[in-house]
């Protein structure tokens, strides 16, 4: 493939060539505009959801990056967005049921992990946020996580030392360098980078690599009982789904935003990606751990009444099957993702 | 190997055109020549042309309410004005959150506009339903404005505020929104300009459309403040209130 290189590396140079020619034909030379950071789909994944495909540069993703690990987004300072969405957790918070928020505030629905949000039709277990642009007014806004006021943060970051001059830098002037439109995009810049793909399962499903007896086995199971709403190669379609967790749910999830009846007690299909790094499980963290999440599918379904037609009672797994189905769901660590650079707090 | 085949030609085709470019005499295009024009709210109360305030109890002659507002805002937009030969100027960005805590700057400034007489005008009032479902807008559009819930993807298209004694609760809060279906908030209107004389927009000179609209329309179907005191999610009350609201604002004049 040596020759193929090579072409490769002349055809580059002759595609610098012609654009610095091009370019010659000017009047006179604009600054350039920020670097187009790359924003890649993997080979295996679909197309982005419709508002996924992001323009992401290089100062409007380090700049959404910093915003991301700043305690000053939160009312008193005292929480940033990676103090429950942390790395080492595939941006989940840190095993605890439900998260802290300014002034020791308990939310009400347990942290999901950040990734591949570049392919989300819809944000939050209710489905209510439709874009991720304005996904951020949720936890900026609730009194029990940040507390903040999206002008009172522009305000805030806008007398910052540092701030005007990188929201600039990523935007341009305009009228005022920072405003809530800005904090907003920047912060999707950095977010919608997030992409896990290369899990063992990724290396599997592209050929590369093969799974131990268990996973195997664990992989077939999970296709015959699980793959109709964890889709793969995303392992979500994310739909609404009642799986039966409560003959009546607290929470009514997906029917605040329906008010459909049937909706109650539904909340969407997360993605099992990096499951094993997330715990504790369900819309309010009430499994520990991925053995008992499978055992409820095993025996605790409950017929509500609104279960969703792919989950019509109590899954046939034995109790060695439950446990492949646990080997298996250890796959879709992505230790890359995990310890990538790119994501980690940049001071 | 197609792109290589094009990145060659393209190589060709530069090196031609490299000594040819450097003689190439720049030519301005000529300037459209533009104005601005003005819209302009004015808030009556009821029929009785009362003005509105905020901060005042006034009397609800329909309801028998007495509603003391400390917040009105509502938004205004998508500029689409026709001229005498029937063509449409269309400006989708143009919108204003008209406050009316801010009665100095119950404007919306309509710029770029091409000179000439307009005998129609198209507004959207509230906020059209892409704006709605299309990420983080900038200025009256901002999320900043508080004026975007943070649960349910939308605008809150009116905000209106107070307190009554006919109240359960004793206050009232209405934030209506809701961009589809049958219990949509936003209106699409068209006012006839040529009613009032045309819109002459030129070159040195800032004409004003005013329009009036009644704040005590939102309770005209829906009634007293005691069949709901709150509304803070789409659904068929917002669009019953934020509909009366929006159908009866009427163009009063044009000042040239």
């Amino acid at each position: 493939m040596g020759w193929w290189r090579n072409w490769k590396g002349a055809t580059a140079v002759i595609a610098v060539a012609t654009f610095t020619l091009l370019a010659g034909c000017r009047p006179e030379l604009e600054p350039l505009a920020p670097e187009v950071f790359a924003m890649e789909r993997p080979d295996h994944f679909p197309d982005f959801a419709p508002f996924g495909d992001t323009e992401v540069t290089e100062a409007g993703f380090a700049l959404g990056r910093r915003l991301f690990y700043d305690t000053k987004l939160s009312a008193d300072s005292s929480v940033s967005c990676a103090s429950c969405h942390a790395q080492v957790h595939a941006f989940a918070d840190h095993n605890v049921r439900f998260s802290t928020g300014v002034g020791g505030a308990l939310g009400t629905r347990n942290s999901p992990g950040l990734l591949n949000l570049a392919w989300h039709p819809t944000f939050m277990m209710d489905g209510g946020i439709t874009h991720l642009e304005v996904q951020p007014l949720a936890p900026l806004n609730l009194a029990h996580e940040m507390a903040m006021d999206l002008q009172v943060l522009a305000n805030r970051l806008g007398l910052d030392s540092d701030y005007p001059a990188l929201f600039a830098e990523a935007f341009g002037e305009g009228e005022t360098p920072v405003t809530g439109q800005r904090i907003l995009l920047a912060l999707t810049q950095f977010q919608v980078m997030l992409v896990s793909a290369s899990s063992k399962y990724d290396a599997v499903y592209t050929g590369n690599e093969g799974f131990a007896a268990d996973e195997a086995r664990g992989y077939a199971l999970f296709q015959t009982h699980c793959a109709a709403c964890h889709t793969e190669p995303l392992l979500t379609d994310f739909s609404f789904v009642n799986t039966g967790l409560d003959m009546h749910s607290e929470d009514v999830g997906r029917y605040s935003i329906t008010l459909n009846p049937a909706d109650s007690g539904a909340f969407v299909v997360p993605s099992l990606r990096n499951v094993a790094l997330t715990r504790p499980f369900m819309h309010d963290g009430r499994f520990w751990s991925l053995e008992q999440v499978v055992a409820f599918y095993a025996t605790d379904v409950q017929d509500n009444g609104r279960l969703d037609d792919r989950l019509p009672g109590p899954l046939p797994l034995t109790a060695e099957d439950q446990a492949d189905l646990v080997a298996f769901l250890k796959t879709l660590t992505d230790h890359e993702f995990t310890s990538d650079k790119r994501w980690m707090d940049p001071r | 190997m197609k792109l290589n085949y094009i990145l060659w030609v393209a190589f060709g085709a530069a090196l031609v055109s490299l000594s040819a470019c450097k003689e190439e005499p720049i030519v301005e295009p000529a300037e459209p020549v533009t104005g601005d024009f003005l819209i302009e709210f004015e808030y009556q109360w009821a029929m009785n042309g009362e003005p509105f305030a905020l901060n005042t109890e006034l009397h609800h002659p329909m309801t028998g309410d007495y509603l003391t507002f400390s917040t009105f805002r509502h938004y205004v937009g998508h500029v689409e004005l026709q001229d005498a030969a029937g063509e449409w100027w269309t400006d989708t960005e143009a919108y204003a959150l008209f406050d009316a805590a801010e009665p100095d700057e119950l404007t919306l400034r309509v710029t770029g506009v091409p000179v000439g007489d307009y005998t129609d005008m198209r507004l959207v009032l509230g906020v059209d339903s892409t704006h709605n479902v299309s990420g983080a807008q900038a200025g009256a559009l901002d999320p900043a404005q508080g004026m975007f819930w943070n649960w349910n993807t939308g605008y809150i298209m009116v905000k209106a505020e107070g307190t009554s004694p006919q109240s359960a609760t004793g206050s009232f809060a209405y934030h209506l929104g809701g961009f589809a279906g049958d219990a949509k908030v936003q209106s699409h209107r068209e006012f006839a300009l040529s009613d009032h004389g045309m819109l002459t927009v030129a070159k040195d000179a800032v004409p004003v459309c005013h329009f009036v609209a009644n704040p005590a329309k939102l309770f005209h179907t829906y009634g007293s403040v005691a069949n709901g005191e709150n509304i803070h999610m789409p659904g068929v009350n917002a669009g019953i209130m934020g509909q009366d609201f929006h159908q009866a604002v009427y163009l009063d004049h044009i000042h040239p």
